[in-house]
This record gives structure tokens, sequence and C-alpha cells, in this order.
């Protein structure tokens, strides 16, 4: 279970004013749990999830795993970015295989994960291709495969879908539940859209900023395995309303502030 | 006008062969001395055909070659020498602010210094010996590897690093696997440029403080008003230098298709 304690985050601004990221966040996530963070730009998301993940460090508040207290990265977790950051000089494989070797395998011990996982996100016979040869839907199959290599228990995702077409989004987020749901890890999910985060959730948490807090957590009970006619469900095209009312108002509760993603 | 010009630009020779435009460039410039050299414009300049049948004559005199092995010893020592440490430096420079804080004042003084200015203290240190050779190759390709290094494992996205920390890694494999081949290409063009200065620290050293090597003889051959075998030193050192740097060129091509300028960010 990841536990979020009172996390706060301030920035200074350039005029010297501090800006509250984050203020007084609280979270349980459950282990298994799929949970999905939403929130308009600089509600402090994804410097929620970086401190999950141990690459940034809050002002005030604690972050326990399992009642461990988070101090920075750590082999129970695994990160999906954003913008892929795959290593342009090397191949699909060595790609795969770079978090376990940065974990102290070998590159011949990580390369039987690696193929496991490479053909789990669908990429046989990409093997030996470079990143730049690959679609940004692929590349981000690899920056998953990567991730899965490691064997997480938590994987958290950063906006992992936001730079794909709409079409790869969907077929990324139908093999997405289903590579969840044969082993369930706890996954945080960093979203701007609502029916992603309604589509692939166990709950949504709504932030809203200015200071970044978690307004409201929803239940989704949409029933499991999901496709694409869940989003004909009536809960779901209600979940999504409401969400975009709350998201709606925030956005239009300020209109420039500062951004953190 | 503007027709035949559009369509001159529409000609690409290295369509037809990459080494078209450079031979071409090339025999304008020997067609142009030898003009001159009939005309006896100067008698620095003779005629192009009389100074390329000399050249082979002086690259196969004993004189050449035992000054050519000279010159190849002092580079051979210190090139390396200075390639190696200046990765080194540059590397630690890019990295670690403390170290770069403290030598980039160096760094930047040894870069714009006249190096013609710091001989007469190498002389003084270390006499006219190899020692002292090895000193001024050293300074004129050291500096030059330092901040294309650093330059490089700068130009390296913290985006990659961060990545790495997310699985874990330790300081040494940050280095090994993210920031050393992100800094290669920026680093390899230092060593290429560092290469041809390389060449021009010996002839220099060895003009001003040895004597010996083709530096020397390009002075005695000057002083004794040989034009003819002049050039043929000169042509041996530039052409020589030309060939280290294509050879250190195709290094760098090597790590390029590796590493695809403007690829190397995460899109």
């Amino acid at each position: 279970m990841i536990e979020l304690k009172g996390i706060t985050k301030t920035f200074r601004q350039r005029d010297g004013s501090a800006f509250h990221a984050l203020k007084d966040v609280d979270l349980k996530v459950l282990d298994g749990e799929f949970l999905s963070i939403i929130g308009p730009s600089g509600c402090g998301k994804t410097t929620l999830m970086r401190m999950v993940g141990g690459l940034a460090k809050a002002d005030a508040g604690e972050i326990f795993i399992d009642g461990r207290r988070v101090n920075g990265p750590g082999p129970e977790r695994a990160i999906v970015f954003q913008n892929f950051v795959l290593l342009p000089w090397v191949d699909v494989t060595s790609n795969v295989t770079f978090g376990l070797e940065m974990r102290g395998l070998s590159k011949k011990e990580a390369r039987k994960t690696a193929q496991k996982e490479i053909e789990r996100v669908g990429l046989t016979g990409f093997e030996g291709h470079y990143p730049h040869e690959l679609s940004g839907g692929m590349q981000q199959r690899v920056g998953l495969a990567r991730a899965l290599a490691v064997n997480p228990e938590i994987l958290l995702m950063d906006e992992p879908f936001a730079s794909v077409d709409a079409q790869t989004r969907q077929i990324l987020q139908d093999d997405l539940i289903r590579i969840w749901q044969e082993e369930r890890k706890t996954v945080i999910f960093i979203t701007h859209s609502m029916e992603e985060a309604v589509y692939l959730s166990d709950r949504v948490a709504v932030m809203e900023r200015g200071p970044g807090r978690i307004s409201e957590l929803f239940d989704i009970h949409l029933p499991r395995p999901r496709d694409y006619s869940s989003r004909n469900d009536v809960e779901f095209t209600s979940l999504t309303t409401h969400i975009w009312g709350l998201l709606k108002t925030a956005y239009e509760k300020d209109g420039d502030v500062p951004s953190d993603d | 006008m503007s027709q035949a010009t559009t369509s001159w630009s529409r000609i690409r020779f290295q369509d037809v062969s990459p080494f078209l435009p450079p031979i071409i460039g090339l025999a304008i410039g020997a067609i142009a001395w030898e003009i001159a050299g009939r005309l006896e414009v100067s008698y620095v300049l003779p005629p192009f055909t009389d100074i390329v049948s000399n050249t082979w004559d002086v690259w196969r005199s004993e004189a050449f070659r035992s000054a050519a092995l000279e010159s190849l010893e002092s580079l051979a020592i210190a090139w390396p020498l200075s390639i190696g440490l200046g990765l080194v430096v540059g590397l630690l420079m890019g990295r670690y602010r403390l170290v770069e804080w403290m030598l980039d004042l160096y760094v930047n003084i040894f870069l714009s210094l006249p190096l013609i200015a710091l001989i007469p203290i190498i002389l003084l240190l270390f006499g006219l010996s190899q020692t002292s050779m090895i000193v001024i190759v050293f300074l004129y390709t050291f500096f030059v590897v330092v901040v294309n290094t650093s330059a490089g494992v700068r130009s390296v996205e913290s985006n990659f690093e961060e990545m790495a920390r997310s699985f874990g890694a330790n300081e040494a494999r940050i280095l090994w696997r993210v920031i050393i081949p992100g800094a290669l290409p920026l680093a390899l063009t230092g060593v290429r440029i560092a290469t041809g200065r390389a060449f021009k620290g010996v002839i220099i050293g060895e003009q001003l403080v040895r004597f010996i090597g083709l530096g020397g003889l390009i002075q005695r051959y000057g002083g004794a008003f040989r034009v003819e075998d002049l050039w043929a030193l000169i042509f041996a050192v530039g052409l020589s230098g030309l060939i280290a740097m294509q050879l250190v060129q195709l290094v760098e091509n090597f790590a390029e298709k590796r590493l695809p300028r403007g690829r190397r960010t995460s899109q």
C-alpha cells in the first residue's frame, strides 16, 4: 500500500511570492489498485508522482510504501515517462534491459526477461530497431517494457499516452489494461484525459490547483474486463461528464498559473 | 539570368561523386598557382608542376624521413596524453560543478592566450628537450578537448539521468551508460580539432625550440631559400594533418550513426 501524508511543496516564483504546488495532500493507494490522477496543468500531479517515484522531495509530509518511508527510487517501483526517455544510441532490446542492468544484472541475464516483455508489449521483430525508427506509440511500448522488465510492484505512469495520436492511444490503453489484468500491479496513472482515467481505473483522484490538492476521489464501478463498449456504459458517461465539470471550473477559476508538467 | 542561376544551383556535384567538388576546387587552385608560377609573380611561388615533381624527391630523401620520424615521435607521445587527459578532465568539468568552478578560468585563459607567449617560459623550464615539445603540443590540444568534452557532457538531457536514477542507477553506471555515450559526438569533435592543432603544435615547437624534426627542417630550408623544398615540407605537414583529422572523422561518423544529431533528445 502507498500512503501519502500531508505532502506539501512550495515553489518560489519569479516575483518572490510562494506558489503552493502541493498542499497537505493525503492519499492511500491499495495494492493492485489502478489509480488515475487527473487535474489541470499546474496542479502538481506530475510532481506528486515524481515524489512517489523518489525523484522529487516534498517540503513537508511523508510517503510510505508498505510502511517504509520513501527516500529515493526503489526496486519495487518503476516509472513510465511522458516523453518515453529512451536512449537513442541503443536498440530496443538494450533499452528494455537498461533498467535491469542499472540494478546490477549482466546484459546476458537481462536479455531473457527483456525478450519476454518485448513480446508482451507487442514489439516482437523490432528488437534491433533504434528508437528513432519507431513511431511514438511503439516508443512508449518500449518504455512500458523497460518498466515491466524490472518486475515492479508499483508502476508509475506520467501521462504516458499524451503524445500519441487518438487511435494509437486507444490501442495502448487496451494493451495496458490487458497487461495490468495479468499481474495486477499497483498503478498510479497521471493523465489529462477524463475518458482515459475513467476507462482504465479503479479510482480516479481529481486535483485542483492553487494550492494543488486532491479535491475529489471517485470509485469506478465499470465492470472488468473492459473494452471499447465500456464507454457506452451509463456510469462512464456520467462520470466523465462530472469530472469534466470539476476540471472546467478549475480551468475557469484562474487562467494562467505556473505549470510543473 | 535568374533562370540560369537556378539551373546552376540545381546541379549537385555530390550526386555524381562526393569527391568531385573538392577535386575541382583543388584543380582550380593548382592551375591558378601554375599560371602565377609561370608569370614569375614571386620567387616563393615556383610553378606548381615543378614543386610537385620536387616534392616526391624531397619526401624520399633521408633528411626528410628522419625529420618526419622525429616529429611523429613527439606527436605519438603528446597526442594520446593530451587527448586522454582532456577527455577525463572534460568529463569531470562537465559533470561536477565544483570542478568546473575551479578549472573554468584556467581553460579559458589557455584557450585565448597566444601560446607562443609561453614558449620562453617552457624553454626556461625544460630547455631544448623533448619534454618541451610534449608540453607545447599538449598546450595546443588539451584545452580544446576539455572544452568540447565538457560541452558534450552538459548537452546530455537531464531526462536520461533521471530515468536511469529511477531504475536505481549509481553514479558509475550513469556515467558509463548515459553521460559518456551522450557526450561522445561533441567530445570526438574536440578530438578532431585537437588532432589538427597537434600538428600545428609540433611544427611550431620544433621551429622555435628544438630545431629538429620537420619544423627544424623547415627552418633550415627557409634560411637557405630552398623554396621548392620548403613547399614539399609544407605539403607533407598539411597532408598528414588532414589525413589524421579524417581518421578521427571516421570514428565520429561511426558514433554519429549510432547517435544521429537531433535524435539525441527524447523527442
